[in-house]
C-alpha cells in the first residue's frame, strides 16, 4: 500500500477547512441607514422556473429605486428555498442567525411559508411572501404579510364568472397535494354554492398523482364522456404543460377549460398553441390598463427582462414596493429594526400596483384585490393572456 | 365502452415509450452488470437535443433522432469508462456514482436551457389531431406507436438473429463463461453502455412531445424505469416489453377504474409482484 | 502513540463532537442536530445495507412513523422528550416487524425494489394523510421537548445538539455491540453465504426479520430525534430522495460501518451546508451540483469508504473491530 498515511491527511485537511469554514464570520448588524432582507426564493427544484419570474420581479424593482428601500442602502442576502420546505427552514434561519436580517421575503411554495412562520414570529422577523399563501390561522398571522393571493381566491372569484357563462355541470380536478387542493376547492365550494353541480361521477374533484406527473390522456377521455359543459383545474409547472397538451389533443378539447395558474408566464411557451382558448381568473393580467403596470411593463421591457411581466414578478414588485413604503415610515435615523417593519407595514393603506390598487386585509394579512378573468389568444403575433372581464374584488 | 377502448390504444403508446426508456436499462443491468440512475437523465438529454434541431420540418426531426442517439451513444460510452474502475465493487457504488453524475448533468442541462419546461416543434405532419374510433386523439401517439413496433422488431431481430444478439444474451446468461470464451469484456461493456445510452437518447427525442425536456422529468422516467426491468426480469428485453405494456394499460384504465388509488398502483403491484415471487437466484446473486 | 489513541477513539470522537458548539455558531449547531438525526437514520439502514447485506430505500417508513407518531404525542401534550423517543423507537418496530414478514422474501436488487415501493407509499401517504401530517404544507411548529416530566422546554440550540449527540451515541453503541455478539455474527454470515446457513440449520427468515425490526426501532428513533430537533416535519423529509442521499451516507461510511453511517451523513449534510454558505450568494442553488460531485468524489477516492481510512491506521485489534464498528 502505497504512502498509506495519504488519505488519512487529505481527510483531516478536509476537516481542517470545514471547521474553518464553519466558524466564518457572521452578517454585518443594522444599522440607521442600511438595511438586510433575507430574499429567500427557489433557485433549484420544482419552483426554480417560477423563482426565476420572482427575482425579476423584486430585482427590477430595487434596481430602480436605487438599490434602496425607504431611503435606507439595502443589503439583500439571496437565500435557496428550494422544493424541501425543511431546506426553506434551514435558509431562513441562516438569514436570521447569520445574516441578521430585518425582513423575510420571496417564499414561493406554501409549505416553505407554513414551516418558516412560526420560526419567524419567535425571532420577530415580520415575513412578505408573495408565493402560494395557505390557509394560516389568525395567530400564525402576526408579523406575517402576503402579497399575492389567498389559494382559494382565484377559483372562488372565476365561480359566479363561469356559472353565468356555462350552462351544465362543471368538471372539477388538480394536483392531489395541500397546494392543489385550495385551489380547486375555492372554486367548486363557491360554485355549489351558487347552485352550480360537478360533473364528476361522485359529485367531488378528482385528484391526480403528485409530484410525479402523470399520463393525463386517459383522464381527458373521461372528462369527455362526463357530460361536463366546463372544465375546472389547477396544476402548475410540469403538469400544466402535460395537461393542457392531453386537453387540447382529445375531445375534452370541445369543452371550455377554465383554471388558475394553467398558462402563467413561462408555461405558456411551452404549452404554445394547445393553450389557445383557455380561461384563467388571475390577480394581474400583463395588458393591464392603469398608469402603475403601464410604468412596471415598460420598465421590464426597457431592462430587457424576458418576455412580459406575469404574476409572480408583479407580485413579488409589490412585496419590494410594501416593504419600500413600510421601512420609508420608520423616521430616518432611527434603527430598523423587524418589529418596526412589521408595525409599519400593519398601516399602510391602499397600495398603488400593476395589478390595481389594492390594501391588506386587516384579518387575513393578504390583499384585498381585484381579480380578472383572461383567455389565451392571439397578440399581435404570439399567444398571451389577454383580460377579458373584471370579476369581483376579494 | 369507447373510453376504455381509447384508454387500452392510448396505454399501448405510453407502455410503448416505458419500453424504449426500459430496454436501454435493462440492457445495462442485465449484459454490463451497471446499475445505471444517470438512464432518466439520458432521457432528458434526449429532449432538450430534440428541443434544440427540431424546427416543424421533417428535415430538422431526422437531424434530432440522430443527434440525441449520438449524444446519447457518447454518454453512455463515458458511463462506461466512468464505471469501469468499479467493476469489482458490486452494484451499490456504481449507483452512487451514476447518482452523482445524474445529479451535475441535470444541472448542467439547466444551466444551459434554462429551467422552464420545453416543446419541441415537430412536423406539421406528426402534430396534429387524427380521428380515432370517433375520437379525437393525438396524432404523434399513433405514430409513436408505429415508430415504437419498428424499433421493438429491430431490436427482437438483432438480439435473436445476428451473432452479436446471442454473444449479449450469452451474456446475461452466464457472464463467466462467455469471457472465458475470448469476448473482450470492456468491449462489450462500452459496446452495451453506448447502446443503452443511445435508446435512452433517442426515447427522450421521440417521447419530447409526450413527456417532454425539463429538470424534474428524469427522475420519474428513472423510476418507472426501474419498476419496469425488475418486472421484466434483469437484462430481459421481452420482458421489458411485457412490463412496460402491462405498466402502460395501469396507467391508461387506472383513472377510470381506480380513480384517487392509480397513484398507488403502480408500485404497489411491483411490491407484490416481487414479495410474491420470493427470493431467486436473482436476487441472491446480485445483493452487493 | 497513535496505537494507543487509537484504541480511546470513540471518545475521543465523542468529545471533539461534544466541543463543536463552543467553536461554532448557533445557525450551525442546529443544522449539526439535525444531521444527527439523520445519521441514526444512515446507522438503521447500515444494519440493513451493510451487516445483513439487504440494500434498503425503505427505512423512511419507520422513520415516518416515528416522526408523525412524536409531533402527534407533542401535539397532545406528552412532551417528554425520552419517551417520546422510546414510543418512536417502538413504533418504527411494530411497524417493520409488520411488514418486514413480506419484505424479507426478497434478496439484493429485488429487495431494494420493494423497499424502492415501500418508500414511495410512504410519501404517498405522508402527503395524502392530512389529519396526521399536515399534508405537503407539513406538520406545522411542533411544541419544544421536556427532558423530564415538569422539566423546561429544552429550546437552547446547544442543549438541543448536546440531547441529540447523546441519543445518536446510544443508538450507534447499542448497534455495534449487536453486531458484536453472537447474533450479530449470525447476522453476517447468513450475509456472506445464506444456502450454507440455512442447511447448517440457522433460520435465516427468523434472522433477517428480528434485524428488520431492529432497524425499525432505530428508525423511529431517528425520526422521533428528527421531530424533536427540527420541530417540523413535511412528506420531504420521508420521499426518494431522503432514503437515496441516506443510503448515500451509508455507502460512503464504508456500507456495513456503524459510526461511518453517522459520519457519512454527517459528509453529505454539513459539506453542502458549509460549502455552499462559505461560497457566498453567488452558489445558493448550487446545492444538487456539491451533492453530486461529493457523491462521485467519495466513490473513486474512499472505495471503501470512511471506514477504510481506519486500515491506515496502524494495525492493532483492527481484525477484530474491522467487521464489527
Amino acid at each position: 500500500m502505497r504512502s498509506p498515511l495519504w488519505k488519512l491527511g487529505a481527510a483531516a485537511v478536509a476537516v481542517g477547512v470545514m471547521a474553518v469554514t464553519m466558524t466564518g464570520c457572521a452578517g454585518s448588524g443594522a444599522s440607521a441607514d442600511t438595511v438586510n432582507i433575507g430574499w429567500e426564493y427557489p433557485k433549484s427544484g420544482t419552483f426554480q422556473a417560477l423563482g426565476i419570474d420572482m427575482e425579476n420581479g423584486f430585482n427590477l424593482y430595487l434596481k430602480t429605486h436605487h438599490n434602496k428601500l425607504g431611503g435606507r442602502n439595502v443589503k439583500l442576502v439571496p437565500a435557496d428555498e428550494t422544493d424541501k420546505p425543511d431546506e426553506s427552514l434551514k435558509q431562513a434561519q441562516r438569514l436570521v442567525e447569520k445574516e441578521n436580517v430585518q425582513a423575510l421575503a420571496g417564499i414561493m411554495n406554501s409549505a416553505a411559508l407554513v414551516a418558516i412562520d412560526p420560526y419567524a414570529q419567535e425571532n420577530k422577523i415580520p415575513i412578505v411572501s408573495s408565493g402560494g399563501r395557505p390557509d394560516l390561522k389568525p395567530k400564525q398571522l402576526d408579523g406575517v404579510w402576503h402579497t399575492g393571493s389567498i389559494n382559494e381566491h382565484g377559483g372562488e372569484a372565476a365561480a359566479p364568472y363561469i356559472k353565468k357563462q356555462v350552462d351544465g355541470p362543471v368538471y372539477a380536478m388538480g394536483a392531489d397535494y395541500a397546494g392543489g387542493w385550495p385551489k380547486v376547492k375555492g372554486f367548486t365550494k363557491q360554485f355549489q354554492k351558487l347552485g352550480g353541480k360537478l360533473a364528476n361521477a361522485d359529485g367531488k374533484p378528482e385528484w391526480t398523482s403528485f409530484p410525479k406527473a402523470p399520463d393525463f390522456q386517459p383522464y381527458m377521455n373521461k372528462i369527455a364522456d362526463s357530460g361536463a359543459k366546463a372544465i375546472f383545474a389547477f396544476y402548475s409547472g410540469t403538469q400544466a404543460i402535460d395537461f393542457i397538451k392531453a386537453w387540447a389533443s382529445s375531445d375534452a378539447a370541445d369543452i371550455p377549460l377554465y383554471g388558475p395558474n394553467l398558462t402563467e408566464g413561462s408555461l405558456l411557451k411551452a404549452e404554445g398553441k394547445s393553450a389557445k382558448g383557455i380561461y384563467t381568473p388571475a390577480n394581474y393580467s400583463a395588458d393591464l390598463d392603469n398608469s402603475a403596470n403601464r410604468d412596471f411593463v415598460s420598465k421590464w421591457t426597457a431592462d430587457n427582462r424576458p418576455g412580459l411581466p406575469d404574476l409572480y414578478a408583479a407580485t413579488a414588485w409589490d412585496a419590494a414596493q410594501v416593504l419600500d413604503k413600510a421601512i420609508k415610515a420608520i423616521p430616518a435615523g432611527e434603527e430598523v429594526t423587524g418589529e418596526k417593519i412589521n408595525k409599519q407595514i400593519s398601516k399602510l393603506g391602499e397600495i398603488s400596483s400593476p395589478r390595481g390598487d389594492w390594501q391588506f386585509d386587516s384579518k387575513t394579512h393578504a390583499p384585498i384585490q381585484p381579480w380578472y378573468m383572461r383567455v389565451v389568444k392571439m397578440d399581435g403575433n404570439k399567444l398571451s393572456n389577454v383580460k377579458i372581464a373584471d370579476l369581483e374584488t376579494l | 365502452m369507447d373510453a376504455y377502448l381509447l384508454n387500452v390504444v392510448n396505454g399501448v403508446a405510453y407502455g410503448l415509450l416505458l419500453f424504449t426508456v426500459a430496454a436501454g436499462l435493462t440492457l445495462a443491468l442485465g449484459v454490463a452488470d451497471v446499475l445505471n440512475l444517470a438512464h432518466g437523465s439520458l432521457y432528458v438529454v434526449g429532449g432538450y437535443v430534440a428541443w434544440a434541431f427540431t424546427d416543424g420540418g421533417w428535415g430538422g426531426f431526422v437531424l434530432a433522432l440522430l443527434v440525441a442517439v449520438a449524444v446519447g451513444a457518447l454518454l453512455g460510452a463515458g458511463l462506461s469508462a466512468a464505471v469501469a474502475p468499479l467493476s469489482k465493487r458490486g452494484h451499490l457504488p456504481q449507483a452512487l456514482l451514476t447518482f452523482g453524475i445524474s445529479l451535475l448533468l441535470i444541472q448542467a442541462l439547466v444551466a444551459m436551457f434554462g429551467a422552464d419546461d420545453l416543446s419541441p416543434a415537430m412536423p406539421a405532419a406528426l402534430d396534429g389531431d387524427v380521428s380515432l374510433m370517433g375520437h379525437r386523439y393525438p396524432g404523434y401517439r399513433l405514430a409513436f406507436i408505429g415508430i415504437a413496433v419498428v424499433l421493438a422488431v429491430a431490436g427482437w431481430m438483432i438480439m435473436s438473429r445476428t451473432r452479436v444478439g446471442a454473444r449479449v444474451r450469452a451474456i446475461v446468461d452466464d457472464r463467466d463463461m462467455v469471457a472465458c470464451l475470448g469476448t473482450n469484456p470492456r468491449l462489450v461493456m462500452v459496446g452495451v453502455l453506448a447502446a443503452s445510452g443511445a435508446l435512452a437518447g433517442l426515447a427522450g427525442a421521440l417521447g419530447s412531445p409526450i413527456f417532454g425536456p425539463g429538470p424534474t422529468r428524469a427522475h420519474d422516467i428513472m423510476i418507472t424505469s426501474l419498476v419496469i426491468v425488475v418486472l421484466g426480469g434483469l437484462g430481459s428485453i421481452p420482458g421489458a416489453f411485457v412490463a412496460a405494456l402491462v405498466v402502460g394499460q395501469i396507467e391508461g384504465l387506472g383513472p377510470l377504474i381506480a380513480g384517487d388509488w392509480t397513484s398507488y398502483l403502480v408500485l404497489g403491484a411491483m411490491a407484490v409482484v416481487l414479495v410474491v415471487r420470493g427470493p431467486r437466484r436473482l436476487g441472491l446473486a446480485a445483493a452487493r | 502513540m497513535i496505537a494507543r489513541l487509537s484504541r480511546w477513539w470513540p471518545v475521543i470522537l465523542l468529545a471533539v463532537l461534544a466541543a463543536i458548539p463552543f467553536t461554532v455558531d448557533t445557525w450551525t449547531v442546529g443544522t449539526l442536530s439535525r444531521t444527527l438525526a439523520v445519521g441514526v437514520l444512515a446507522i438503521s439502514v447500515a444494519l440493513l445495507t451493510g451487516i445483513a447485506g439487504l440494500p434498503t430505500l425503505g427505512q423512511v417508513a419507520p422513520y415516518a412513523v416515528g416522526a408523525y407518531l412524536t409531533v402527534a404525542l407533542a401535539a397532545a401534550g406528552f412532551s417528554v422528550g425520552p419517551m417520546q423517543l422510546l414510543l418512536a423507537a417502538a413504533a418504527g418496530a411494530v411497524f417493520n416487524a409488520a411488514i418486514g414478514a413480506a419484505v424479507i422474501r426478497t434478496r439484493g436488487a429485488a429487495f431494494l425494489m420493494v423497499t424502492l415501493a415501500v418508500c414511495g407509499l410512504t410519501e404517498e401517504v405522508a402527503q395524502q394523510w392530512t389529519s396526521v401530517t399536515g399534508g405537503s404544507d407539513g406538520t406545522g411548529w411542533m411544541p419544544a421537548f421536556t427532558l423530564w416530566w415538569g422539566g423546561a422546554d429544552v429550546t437552547d440550540k446547544s442543549t438541543v445538539y448536546w440531547y441529540a449527540l447523546a441519543v445518536t451515541a446510544i443508538a450507534a453503541a447499542a448497534m455495534i455491540a449487536l453486531n458484536r455478539s453472537t447474533a450479530g455474527t449470525l447476522v453476517r454470515a447468513a450475509r456472506d453465504d445464506e444456502l450454507r446457513m440455512r442447511a447448517s440449520g440457522h433460520r435465516v427468515g427468523v434472522l433477517l426479520w428480528g434485524t428488520y425490526t431492529v432497524a425499525g426501532a432505530v428508525a423511529g428513533l431517528a425520526g422521533g430525534l428528527l421531530a424533536e430537533v427540527v420541530r417540523f416535519v413535511s412528506p420531504s423529509d420521508v420521499d426518494l430522495s431522503a432514503s437515496a442521499l441516506v443510503l448515500l451516507a451509508v455507502v460512503i461510511g464504508g456500507t456495513s460501518s456503524i459510526v461511518g453511517a453517522v459520519l457519512g451523513a454527517a459528509v453529505l449534510l454539513v459539506m453542502q451546508d458549509q460549502i455552499i454558505t462559505a461560497l457566498g450568494d453567488a452558489a445558493q442553488g448550487q446545492a444538487p451540483v456539491v451533492l453530486g460531485a461529493v457523491a462521485v468524489a467519495c466513490v473513486y477516492l474512499l472505495p471503501k469508504g470512511l471506514s477504510g481510512l481506519r486500515e491506515h491506521l496502524p494495525r492493532r485489534r483492527r481484525s477484530r473491530r474491522q467487521e464489527a464498528a
